[in-house]
Protein backbone atom coordinates (compact mmCIF):
# COMPACT_ATOMS: atom_id res chain seq x y z
CA UNK A 1 0.00 0.00 0.00
CA UNK A 2 1.20 3.65 -0.88
CA UNK A 3 3.45 4.92 2.46
CA UNK A 4 4.49 1.30 3.56
CA UNK A 5 7.35 2.02 1.01
CA UNK A 6 9.29 -1.07 0.76
CA UNK A 7 7.23 -3.23 2.93
CA UNK A 8 4.38 -2.62 0.76
CA UNK A 9 3.67 -6.05 -1.26
CA UNK A 10 4.44 -4.47 -4.81
CA UNK A 11 8.09 -3.92 -3.32
CA UNK A 12 8.93 -6.45 -1.10
CA UNK A 13 10.23 -9.99 -1.57
CA UNK A 14 7.92 -13.13 -1.24
CA UNK A 15 7.54 -16.55 -0.93
CA UNK A 16 3.93 -16.84 -2.64
CA UNK A 17 4.94 -19.63 -5.22
CA UNK A 18 6.34 -21.89 -2.58
CA UNK A 19 4.22 -21.20 -0.57
CA UNK A 20 0.91 -22.48 -2.97
CA UNK A 21 -0.49 -18.89 -2.10
CA UNK A 22 -3.60 -17.70 -4.48
CA UNK A 23 -1.86 -14.10 -5.60
CA UNK A 24 -3.89 -11.40 -7.74
CA UNK A 25 -3.87 -7.78 -9.23
CA UNK A 26 -6.23 -5.48 -8.58
CA UNK A 27 -6.46 -2.37 -10.74
CA UNK A 28 -8.25 0.85 -9.39
CA UNK A 29 -8.03 3.44 -12.64
CA UNK A 30 -9.25 6.20 -9.30
CA UNK A 31 -5.58 6.75 -8.61
CA UNK A 32 -3.64 5.83 -12.27
CA UNK A 33 -2.40 8.75 -14.09
CA UNK A 34 -1.85 6.96 -17.05
CA UNK A 35 1.72 7.16 -17.21
CA UNK A 36 2.45 4.20 -19.04
CA UNK A 37 5.05 2.90 -16.81
CA UNK A 38 3.07 -0.23 -15.94
CA UNK A 39 3.00 -0.89 -20.02
CA UNK A 40 6.38 -0.01 -20.58
CA UNK A 41 7.72 -2.49 -17.91
CA UNK A 42 6.11 -5.08 -18.93
CA UNK A 43 7.76 -5.02 -22.56
CA UNK A 44 10.98 -4.58 -21.27
CA UNK A 45 11.22 -7.44 -18.81
CA UNK A 46 9.40 -9.48 -21.08
CA UNK A 47 10.90 -8.88 -24.23
CA UNK A 48 8.20 -8.36 -25.81
CA UNK A 49 8.82 -6.99 -29.17
CA UNK A 50 7.42 -3.50 -31.09
CA UNK A 51 4.74 -4.23 -33.64
CA UNK A 52 4.78 -1.01 -35.40
CA UNK A 53 4.60 2.35 -34.43
CA UNK A 54 1.15 3.56 -34.95
CA UNK A 55 -0.45 6.42 -33.90
CA UNK A 56 -4.21 5.94 -33.34
CA UNK A 57 -6.04 9.44 -32.50
CA UNK A 58 -7.88 7.96 -29.45
CA UNK A 59 -6.45 9.98 -26.94
CA UNK A 60 -3.14 8.98 -25.69
CA UNK A 61 -3.03 5.43 -26.15
CA UNK A 62 -1.70 4.27 -28.74
CA UNK A 63 -1.49 0.54 -28.17
CA UNK A 64 -5.59 -0.20 -28.64
CA UNK A 65 -5.74 -3.20 -27.12
CA UNK A 66 -3.98 -5.98 -25.53
CA UNK A 67 -2.56 -8.72 -27.72
CA UNK A 68 0.34 -11.11 -28.36
CA UNK A 69 2.88 -7.81 -28.05
CA UNK A 70 0.89 -5.73 -25.61
CA UNK A 71 0.15 -7.72 -21.95
CA UNK A 72 -0.72 -4.43 -20.40
CA UNK A 73 -2.74 -2.00 -22.17
CA UNK A 74 -3.33 1.57 -20.29
CA UNK A 75 -6.65 2.65 -21.51
CA UNK A 76 -7.64 6.12 -21.89
CA UNK A 77 -11.33 6.54 -22.03
CA UNK A 78 -12.92 10.34 -22.41
CA UNK A 79 -16.68 10.24 -21.20
CA UNK A 80 -18.58 13.01 -21.92
CA UNK A 81 -21.60 11.56 -20.66
CA UNK A 82 -22.87 11.58 -17.32
CA UNK A 83 -22.73 8.50 -15.92
CA UNK A 84 -24.22 8.10 -12.56
CA UNK A 85 -23.41 10.78 -9.71
CA UNK A 86 -19.87 11.78 -10.95
CA UNK A 87 -17.22 14.92 -9.62
CA UNK A 88 -18.14 17.21 -12.52
CA UNK A 89 -15.52 20.08 -13.33
CA UNK A 90 -17.01 23.68 -13.88
CA UNK A 91 -14.53 25.42 -15.84
CA UNK A 92 -16.46 25.10 -19.13
CA UNK A 93 -18.11 27.26 -21.62
CA UNK A 94 -20.99 27.65 -23.18
CA UNK A 95 -22.79 24.45 -21.36
CA UNK A 96 -24.91 27.05 -19.87
CA UNK A 97 -25.74 25.36 -16.42
CA UNK A 98 -22.19 25.19 -15.36
CA UNK A 99 -21.64 21.71 -15.12
CA UNK A 100 -19.66 19.72 -17.33
CA UNK A 101 -19.77 15.90 -16.89
CA UNK A 102 -16.23 15.44 -18.61
CA UNK A 103 -13.95 12.82 -17.37
CA UNK A 104 -10.78 11.32 -18.73
CA UNK A 105 -10.32 7.65 -17.22
CA UNK A 106 -7.92 5.58 -17.60
CA UNK A 107 -7.78 2.27 -16.69
CA UNK A 108 -4.19 -0.48 -16.84
CA UNK A 109 -6.12 -3.29 -18.69
CA UNK A 110 -4.35 -7.27 -18.34
CA UNK A 111 -4.87 -10.76 -18.71
CA UNK A 112 -7.77 -11.60 -15.92
CA UNK A 113 -5.88 -15.17 -14.95
CA UNK A 114 -9.80 -16.49 -14.56
CA UNK A 115 -10.66 -18.58 -11.98
CA UNK A 116 -12.40 -20.65 -15.06
CA UNK A 117 -10.12 -19.74 -17.97
CA UNK A 118 -11.30 -20.14 -21.49
CA UNK A 119 -8.00 -20.35 -23.01
CA UNK A 120 -6.48 -23.76 -20.60
CA UNK A 121 -9.79 -25.35 -21.45
CA UNK A 122 -9.08 -24.75 -24.81
CA UNK A 123 -5.11 -25.74 -24.98
CA UNK A 124 -5.05 -29.04 -26.84
CA UNK A 125 -1.43 -29.18 -25.83
CA UNK A 126 -1.20 -28.34 -22.12
CA UNK A 127 0.60 -25.64 -23.41
CA UNK A 128 -1.62 -23.05 -20.89
CA UNK A 129 -1.14 -24.25 -17.07
CA UNK A 130 -2.55 -23.16 -13.94
CA UNK A 131 0.08 -21.96 -11.85
CA UNK A 132 0.81 -22.38 -7.95
CA UNK A 133 -0.01 -18.82 -7.49
CA UNK A 134 -3.28 -19.24 -9.22
CA UNK A 135 -2.13 -17.51 -12.50
CA UNK A 136 -2.54 -19.10 -15.96
CA UNK A 137 0.58 -19.58 -17.87
CA UNK A 138 1.31 -20.19 -21.44
CA UNK A 139 4.42 -22.05 -22.21
CA UNK A 140 5.52 -21.24 -25.20
CA UNK A 141 8.07 -24.29 -25.65
CA UNK A 142 4.80 -25.95 -25.55
CA UNK A 143 2.51 -24.38 -27.77
CA UNK A 144 2.16 -25.22 -31.55
CA UNK A 145 0.07 -22.67 -32.38
CA UNK A 146 -3.07 -23.75 -32.80
CA UNK A 147 -5.02 -20.53 -32.19
CA UNK A 148 -8.01 -22.59 -29.96
CA UNK A 149 -7.23 -19.99 -26.73
CA UNK A 150 -7.39 -17.33 -28.90
CA UNK A 151 -11.04 -17.45 -29.68
CA UNK A 152 -11.98 -18.87 -26.37
CA UNK A 153 -10.89 -16.14 -24.37
CA UNK A 154 -14.30 -14.50 -23.01
CA UNK A 155 -11.63 -11.27 -22.88
CA UNK A 156 -10.48 -11.02 -25.91
CA UNK A 157 -6.59 -11.00 -24.28
CA UNK A 158 -4.52 -13.98 -25.61
CA UNK A 159 -3.56 -13.36 -29.16
CA UNK A 160 -0.67 -14.83 -31.67
CA UNK A 161 2.03 -13.24 -32.87
CA UNK A 162 1.95 -12.30 -36.46
CA UNK A 163 5.13 -12.81 -38.92
CA UNK A 164 7.51 -11.44 -38.97
CA UNK A 165 8.15 -10.72 -35.24
CA UNK A 166 10.26 -13.33 -33.30
CA UNK A 167 8.60 -16.64 -31.98
CA UNK A 168 5.97 -15.40 -34.21
CA UNK A 169 2.92 -17.97 -35.01
CA UNK A 170 3.17 -18.69 -31.12
CA UNK A 171 -0.01 -17.60 -28.35
CA UNK A 172 1.38 -14.82 -25.85
CA UNK A 173 -0.26 -13.00 -22.60
CA UNK A 174 0.38 -12.10 -19.53
CA UNK A 175 3.13 -14.62 -17.76
CA UNK A 176 2.01 -12.66 -14.12
CA UNK A 177 5.29 -12.37 -13.85
CA UNK A 178 6.07 -16.07 -13.34
CA UNK A 179 9.90 -16.31 -13.49
CA UNK A 180 9.75 -13.16 -11.20
CA UNK A 181 7.60 -14.53 -8.27
CA UNK A 182 9.60 -17.76 -8.97
CA UNK A 183 12.33 -15.47 -7.27
CA UNK A 184 10.23 -14.04 -5.03
CA UNK A 185 10.15 -10.73 -6.99
CA UNK A 186 6.82 -8.87 -7.59
CA UNK A 187 5.45 -8.75 -11.05
CA UNK A 188 7.08 -5.76 -12.69
CA UNK A 189 4.25 -3.80 -13.28
CA UNK A 190 2.59 -3.64 -9.78
CA UNK A 191 6.59 -2.73 -8.88
CA UNK A 192 6.72 0.36 -11.18
CA UNK A 193 3.41 1.74 -10.59
CA UNK A 194 3.65 4.98 -8.70
CA UNK A 195 0.55 5.75 -7.51
CA UNK A 196 -0.16 1.79 -6.91
CA UNK A 197 -3.23 1.51 -8.81
CA UNK A 198 -1.91 -1.88 -9.42
CA UNK A 199 -1.64 -3.50 -6.53
CA UNK A 200 0.13 -7.00 -6.41
CA UNK A 201 -0.28 -9.40 -3.12
CA UNK A 202 -2.73 -12.37 -1.78
CA UNK A 203 -6.00 -12.52 -3.99
CA UNK A 204 -7.91 -12.78 -0.27
CA UNK A 205 -5.87 -9.31 0.53
CA UNK A 206 -6.80 -7.73 -2.27
CA UNK A 207 -10.39 -8.31 -2.23
CA UNK A 208 -11.02 -6.95 0.73
CA UNK A 209 -8.92 -3.94 0.01
CA UNK A 210 -10.70 -3.51 -2.77
CA UNK A 211 -14.20 -3.85 -1.15
CA UNK A 212 -13.34 -1.05 1.11
CA UNK A 213 -12.11 1.13 -1.99
CA UNK A 214 -15.57 0.76 -3.42
CA UNK A 215 -17.22 1.81 -0.59
CA UNK A 216 -14.82 4.79 -0.19
CA UNK A 217 -15.16 6.01 -2.86
CA UNK A 218 -19.13 5.80 -2.98
CA UNK A 219 -18.79 7.95 0.66
CA UNK A 220 -16.45 10.76 -1.77
CA UNK A 221 -19.56 10.65 -4.36
CA UNK A 222 -18.76 8.18 -6.62
CA UNK A 223 -21.87 6.72 -6.56
CA UNK A 224 -21.22 4.90 -9.92
CA UNK A 225 -17.68 2.78 -8.01
CA UNK A 226 -18.37 -0.60 -8.73
CA UNK A 227 -15.93 -3.54 -8.26
CA UNK A 228 -15.44 -5.86 -11.78
CA UNK A 229 -14.95 -9.36 -10.66
CA UNK A 230 -17.43 -11.85 -12.31
CA UNK A 231 -17.73 -14.62 -10.10
CA UNK A 232 -21.52 -14.89 -10.85
CA UNK A 233 -20.86 -15.85 -14.34
CA UNK A 234 -19.23 -19.24 -16.09
CA UNK A 235 -15.70 -17.60 -15.28
CA UNK A 236 -16.09 -17.44 -11.47
CA UNK A 237 -14.14 -14.70 -10.35
CA UNK A 238 -10.42 -13.39 -11.61
CA UNK A 239 -6.74 -13.41 -10.19
CA UNK A 240 -7.02 -9.64 -12.10
CA UNK A 241 -9.89 -7.65 -10.92
CA UNK A 242 -10.90 -4.00 -11.34
CA UNK A 243 -12.64 -1.03 -10.08
CA UNK A 244 -14.52 0.73 -12.50
CA UNK A 245 -16.59 3.97 -12.88
CA UNK A 246 -19.95 3.34 -14.40
CA UNK A 247 -20.59 0.45 -16.76
CA UNK A 248 -17.93 -2.71 -18.20
CA UNK A 249 -18.85 -1.51 -21.80
CA UNK A 250 -17.15 1.61 -21.29
CA UNK A 251 -13.90 -0.03 -20.50
CA UNK A 252 -14.52 -2.78 -23.38
CA UNK A 253 -14.86 -5.35 -20.93
CA UNK A 254 -17.89 -7.72 -21.06
CA UNK A 255 -20.37 -7.48 -19.02
CA UNK A 256 -21.39 -11.29 -18.10
CA UNK A 257 -18.00 -13.23 -19.87
CA UNK A 258 -18.83 -16.74 -20.04
CA UNK A 259 -16.06 -19.35 -20.56
CA UNK A 260 -17.38 -21.50 -24.15
CA UNK A 261 -16.65 -24.78 -23.00
CA UNK A 262 -19.74 -24.18 -20.83
CA UNK A 263 -21.94 -25.05 -24.38
CA UNK A 264 -19.91 -27.98 -24.90
CA UNK A 265 -22.48 -30.35 -23.24
CA UNK A 266 -25.78 -28.76 -25.55
CA UNK A 267 -22.70 -29.22 -28.76
CA UNK A 268 -21.85 -32.33 -28.38
CA UNK A 269 -25.28 -33.41 -27.44
CA UNK A 270 -26.28 -31.81 -30.66
CA UNK A 271 -23.64 -33.72 -32.40
CA UNK A 272 -24.68 -36.63 -30.84
CA UNK A 273 -28.37 -36.52 -32.04
CA UNK A 274 -27.17 -35.50 -35.83
CA UNK A 275 -24.73 -38.90 -35.84
CA UNK A 276 -27.74 -41.21 -34.76
CA UNK A 277 -29.74 -39.37 -37.00
CA UNK A 278 -27.86 -39.61 -40.06
CA UNK A 279 -27.08 -43.44 -39.07
CA UNK A 280 -30.72 -44.24 -38.88
CA UNK A 281 -31.17 -42.41 -42.75
CA UNK A 282 -27.85 -44.49 -43.74
CA UNK A 283 -29.89 -48.02 -42.44
CA UNK A 284 -32.98 -46.39 -43.83
CA UNK A 285 -31.72 -46.11 -47.11
CA UNK A 286 -30.27 -49.80 -47.58
CA UNK A 287 -33.52 -51.33 -45.88
CA UNK A 288 -35.49 -50.38 -48.94
CA UNK A 289 -32.84 -51.15 -51.43
CA UNK B 1 13.27 43.10 -3.23
CA UNK B 2 14.29 40.36 -1.96
CA UNK B 3 17.94 39.97 -2.32
CA UNK B 4 19.07 38.66 -5.91
CA UNK B 5 15.44 38.95 -7.70
CA UNK B 6 15.51 40.61 -10.84
CA UNK B 7 12.03 41.51 -10.59
CA UNK B 8 9.32 41.86 -7.40
CA UNK B 9 9.34 42.24 -4.62
CA UNK B 10 5.69 40.89 -5.14
CA UNK B 11 3.98 38.75 -7.85
CA UNK B 12 1.97 40.23 -10.32
CA UNK B 13 0.36 40.07 -13.95
CA UNK B 14 1.78 40.58 -16.56
CA UNK B 15 0.79 38.72 -20.41
CA UNK B 16 3.61 36.76 -22.47
CA UNK B 17 5.54 38.09 -24.79
CA UNK B 18 2.79 37.01 -27.39
CA UNK B 19 -0.74 37.27 -26.14
CA UNK B 20 -4.17 37.31 -28.11
CA UNK B 21 -4.83 39.80 -25.73
CA UNK B 22 -3.29 42.76 -23.63
CA UNK B 23 -2.93 43.12 -20.00
CA UNK B 24 -6.06 44.09 -17.71
CA UNK B 25 -4.36 44.90 -15.13
CA UNK B 26 -1.75 47.30 -16.03
CA UNK B 27 -1.10 49.68 -19.46
CA UNK B 28 2.07 47.82 -19.85
CA UNK B 29 1.89 44.54 -21.30
CA UNK B 30 4.84 42.42 -20.62
CA UNK B 31 7.15 42.14 -17.61
CA UNK B 32 9.41 45.24 -18.24
CA UNK B 33 12.45 42.97 -16.82
CA UNK B 34 11.86 40.09 -19.51
CA UNK B 35 14.74 39.70 -21.79
CA UNK B 36 14.03 40.06 -25.68
CA UNK B 37 16.32 38.45 -28.50
CA UNK B 38 15.57 40.68 -31.38
CA UNK B 39 16.81 39.07 -34.78
CA UNK B 40 15.09 38.69 -37.90
CA UNK B 41 14.05 34.92 -37.18
CA UNK B 42 12.53 35.37 -33.63
CA UNK B 43 10.02 37.69 -34.35
CA UNK B 44 6.89 38.15 -31.38
CA UNK B 45 3.77 38.98 -33.08
CA UNK B 46 1.94 42.25 -31.41
CA UNK B 47 -0.45 41.35 -28.88
CA UNK B 48 -3.79 40.53 -30.44
CA UNK B 49 -2.34 40.21 -34.27
CA UNK B 50 -4.99 38.82 -36.16
CA UNK B 51 -2.88 36.60 -38.16
CA UNK B 52 -2.22 34.39 -35.01
CA UNK B 53 -5.27 34.58 -33.28
CA UNK B 54 -4.85 31.06 -31.41
CA UNK B 55 -2.84 30.44 -27.59
CA UNK B 56 -0.07 27.91 -28.48
CA UNK B 57 1.69 26.09 -25.71
CA UNK B 58 3.77 23.07 -25.51
CA UNK B 59 3.76 20.52 -22.99
CA UNK B 60 5.77 16.83 -22.29
CA UNK B 61 4.63 13.22 -22.49
CA UNK B 62 5.36 10.56 -20.14
CA UNK B 63 6.28 8.67 -22.79
CA UNK B 64 9.49 10.67 -24.15
CA UNK B 65 11.93 13.16 -22.27
CA UNK B 66 12.83 16.16 -23.33
CA UNK B 67 13.08 16.75 -27.49
CA UNK B 68 12.31 13.04 -27.74
CA UNK B 69 16.81 12.69 -28.17
CA UNK B 70 16.77 9.46 -25.97
CA UNK B 71 12.96 7.74 -25.86
CA UNK B 72 12.36 8.22 -29.91
CA UNK B 73 15.48 5.70 -30.46
CA UNK B 74 13.61 3.40 -27.91
CA UNK B 75 11.21 1.04 -29.33
CA UNK B 76 9.04 0.28 -26.00
CA UNK B 77 8.93 4.20 -25.74
CA UNK B 78 8.45 5.46 -29.36
CA UNK B 79 5.73 3.16 -29.41
CA UNK B 80 3.41 4.61 -27.56
CA UNK B 81 3.14 7.86 -28.57
CA UNK B 82 4.37 7.13 -31.84
CA UNK B 83 3.67 10.54 -33.71
CA UNK B 84 3.64 14.24 -33.46
CA UNK B 85 0.17 15.80 -32.80
CA UNK B 86 -1.35 18.94 -31.84
CA UNK B 87 -4.36 19.08 -29.53
CA UNK B 88 -7.70 21.19 -30.24
CA UNK B 89 -11.25 21.42 -28.91
CA UNK B 90 -14.04 20.19 -30.89
CA UNK B 91 -15.29 24.16 -30.97
CA UNK B 92 -11.53 24.78 -32.96
CA UNK B 93 -11.78 21.54 -35.27
CA UNK B 94 -15.26 22.77 -36.28
CA UNK B 95 -14.57 25.88 -37.32
CA UNK B 96 -11.84 24.85 -39.15
CA UNK B 97 -13.44 21.13 -40.66
CA UNK B 98 -10.74 19.56 -39.17
CA UNK B 99 -11.58 15.61 -38.21
CA UNK B 100 -9.87 13.82 -35.36
CA UNK B 101 -6.71 12.21 -36.94
CA UNK B 102 -6.38 14.51 -39.94
CA UNK B 103 -2.82 16.63 -40.64
CA UNK B 104 -2.65 20.46 -39.68
CA UNK B 105 -0.11 22.97 -39.87
CA UNK B 106 0.69 24.86 -36.89
CA UNK B 107 2.08 28.51 -38.09
CA UNK B 108 3.92 31.16 -36.03
CA UNK B 109 6.14 34.47 -36.81
CA UNK B 110 9.30 31.62 -36.41
CA UNK B 111 7.91 28.48 -38.83
CA UNK B 112 5.08 25.89 -39.57
CA UNK B 113 5.52 22.10 -38.59
CA UNK B 114 2.91 19.29 -39.44
CA UNK B 115 0.62 17.34 -36.59
CA UNK B 116 -1.78 15.03 -36.17
CA UNK B 117 -4.98 16.85 -34.97
CA UNK B 118 -6.04 15.31 -31.58
CA UNK B 119 -9.79 16.36 -31.55
CA UNK B 120 -10.68 16.78 -27.61
CA UNK B 121 -13.24 17.89 -24.94
CA UNK B 122 -9.94 18.46 -22.76
CA UNK B 123 -8.85 21.12 -24.67
CA UNK B 124 -11.15 23.68 -23.44
CA UNK B 125 -12.00 27.61 -25.44
CA UNK B 126 -10.69 30.34 -23.10
CA UNK B 127 -12.93 33.21 -22.35
CA UNK B 128 -10.01 36.17 -22.43
CA UNK B 129 -10.86 40.09 -21.66
CA UNK B 130 -15.15 39.27 -23.40
CA UNK B 131 -13.41 36.74 -25.93
CA UNK B 132 -13.77 33.54 -26.96
CA UNK B 133 -9.76 32.39 -27.56
CA UNK B 134 -9.04 29.17 -28.96
CA UNK B 135 -5.99 26.49 -27.80
CA UNK B 136 -3.41 24.23 -29.39
CA UNK B 137 -1.17 22.35 -27.24
CA UNK B 138 1.49 20.41 -28.90
CA UNK B 139 4.11 17.74 -26.89
CA UNK B 140 7.74 19.40 -27.91
CA UNK B 141 9.29 15.94 -28.07
CA UNK B 142 10.06 14.92 -32.08
CA UNK B 143 11.99 15.58 -34.31
CA UNK B 144 13.65 14.14 -37.66
CA UNK B 145 15.55 11.37 -36.55
CA UNK B 146 14.81 8.17 -34.53
CA UNK B 147 12.21 5.30 -34.82
CA UNK B 148 9.43 7.96 -34.49
CA UNK B 149 9.72 11.38 -36.22
CA UNK B 150 7.79 14.63 -36.40
CA UNK B 151 7.50 18.40 -36.50
CA UNK B 152 9.50 19.76 -33.76
CA UNK B 153 7.54 22.23 -31.80
CA UNK B 154 10.33 24.11 -31.01
CA UNK B 155 10.90 25.12 -34.62
CA UNK B 156 7.49 27.49 -33.64
CA UNK B 157 9.08 29.20 -30.05
CA UNK B 158 10.91 32.36 -29.45
CA UNK B 159 13.64 32.90 -28.03
CA UNK B 160 13.75 34.97 -24.53
CA UNK B 161 14.97 35.29 -21.22
CA UNK B 162 13.04 35.08 -17.79
CA UNK B 163 14.49 38.03 -16.03
CA UNK B 164 16.06 35.62 -12.79
CA UNK B 165 16.74 32.37 -14.88
CA UNK B 166 16.97 33.30 -18.30
CA UNK B 167 14.65 30.49 -19.61
CA UNK B 168 12.90 31.73 -22.92
CA UNK B 169 9.00 31.37 -22.58
CA UNK B 170 8.13 28.19 -24.32
CA UNK B 171 4.59 27.22 -22.72
CA UNK B 172 2.47 30.22 -24.08
CA UNK B 173 3.01 31.69 -27.80
CA UNK B 174 0.46 32.62 -30.60
CA UNK B 175 0.14 30.86 -33.32
CA UNK B 176 -2.70 30.08 -36.36
CA UNK B 177 -3.61 26.57 -37.97
CA UNK B 178 -4.06 25.74 -41.54
CA UNK B 179 -5.87 22.23 -42.31
CA UNK B 180 -3.90 19.67 -44.44
CA UNK B 181 -0.47 18.73 -44.66
CA UNK B 182 2.72 20.81 -45.25
CA UNK B 183 4.10 21.71 -48.26
CA UNK B 184 8.17 20.51 -48.47
CA UNK B 185 10.95 21.99 -50.84
CA UNK B 186 10.35 25.20 -51.81
CA UNK B 187 6.65 25.25 -51.38
CA UNK B 188 7.76 25.39 -47.77
CA UNK B 189 8.63 28.72 -48.32
CA UNK B 190 6.54 30.02 -50.42
CA UNK B 191 3.79 28.62 -47.54
CA UNK B 192 5.05 30.24 -44.38
CA UNK B 193 5.86 33.43 -46.35
CA UNK B 194 2.04 33.58 -46.79
CA UNK B 195 0.49 33.01 -43.37
CA UNK B 196 3.85 34.56 -41.27
CA UNK B 197 5.80 36.90 -43.90
CA UNK B 198 9.36 36.56 -43.42
CA UNK B 199 10.08 39.90 -44.84
CA UNK B 200 9.69 43.43 -43.07
CA UNK B 201 10.62 44.79 -40.07
CA UNK B 202 12.80 42.97 -37.04
CA UNK B 203 10.65 43.79 -34.41
CA UNK B 204 6.94 44.02 -34.55
CA UNK B 205 5.66 43.98 -30.61
CA UNK B 206 5.82 47.70 -29.39
CA UNK B 207 7.25 46.92 -25.99
CA UNK B 208 9.97 45.04 -27.76
CA UNK B 209 10.92 48.51 -29.12
CA UNK B 210 11.47 50.40 -25.37
CA UNK B 211 13.64 47.25 -23.96
CA UNK B 212 17.12 48.30 -23.81
CA UNK B 213 20.41 46.30 -24.20
CA UNK B 214 21.45 45.57 -20.19
CA UNK B 215 17.79 46.95 -18.81
CA UNK B 216 17.19 43.05 -16.67
CA UNK B 217 20.94 43.48 -15.48
CA UNK B 218 22.80 40.98 -17.19
CA UNK B 219 22.25 37.29 -16.69
CA UNK B 220 24.22 34.24 -17.95
CA UNK B 221 23.13 34.13 -21.17
CA UNK B 222 23.67 37.57 -21.97
CA UNK B 223 27.16 36.42 -23.66
CA UNK B 224 27.60 36.05 -27.16
CA UNK B 225 23.72 37.31 -28.41
CA UNK B 226 22.84 39.58 -30.88
CA UNK B 227 21.10 42.57 -29.17
CA UNK B 228 19.51 45.79 -30.85
S1 LIG C 1 -8.44 -13.46 -19.59
FE1 LIG C 1 -8.38 -14.77 -21.42
S2 LIG C 1 -6.19 -15.20 -21.68
FE2 LIG C 1 -6.45 -14.45 -19.57
S3 LIG C 1 -6.76 -16.32 -18.33
FE3 LIG C 1 -8.80 -15.58 -18.89
S4 LIG C 1 -9.28 -16.74 -20.75
FE4 LIG C 1 -7.06 -16.93 -20.49
S1 LIG D 1 2.01 2.52 -13.90
FE1 LIG D 1 0.23 2.77 -12.53
S2 LIG D 1 -0.29 4.98 -12.68
FE2 LIG D 1 1.04 4.51 -14.44
S3 LIG D 1 -0.40 3.98 -16.10
FE3 LIG D 1 0.16 2.03 -15.11
S4 LIG D 1 -1.47 1.72 -13.58
FE4 LIG D 1 -1.58 3.88 -14.19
Amino acid sequence: MIGEGTQSTNQRRHNYLQENVEVGFFTDPTVCIGCKACEVACKEWNEVPDDGFTWLGNSYDNTGHLGASTWRHVLFLEQDRQKGSQIVSSHSLGSGDGEDPFRWVFLSDVCKHCEEAGCLEACPTGAIVRTEVGSVLVQNDVCNGCGYCVVSCPFGVIDRRPQPLPDAGGAFKCTFCYDRQKSGLPPACAKVCPTESIVFGRLDDLRARATQRVQQLREHGYADAQLYDPIDTSVRGTHAFFLILGEPEAYGLPPKPQVPTIHLKSAWTAAFATAIGALIATLCAFAFL
Amino acid sequence: MPKGLKDGPFPTHYEPLESPVSNELYSHDTNPAEQWFARQENRFAPPGDPRFPYVLTTYRLTEHHTAGGMSRFLSHLAKLQPEMFAEISPELATQHKINNADYICVVTLRGAIEARALVSRRIRPLALNGKTVHQVALPYHYGTAGLVRGGAANDLLTISGEPNVTIMEAKALTCNIVPGRLPRGPAFAEFLNKYAPQTGPTILHPEERSFRKGQSGGGHAHEGKTWM
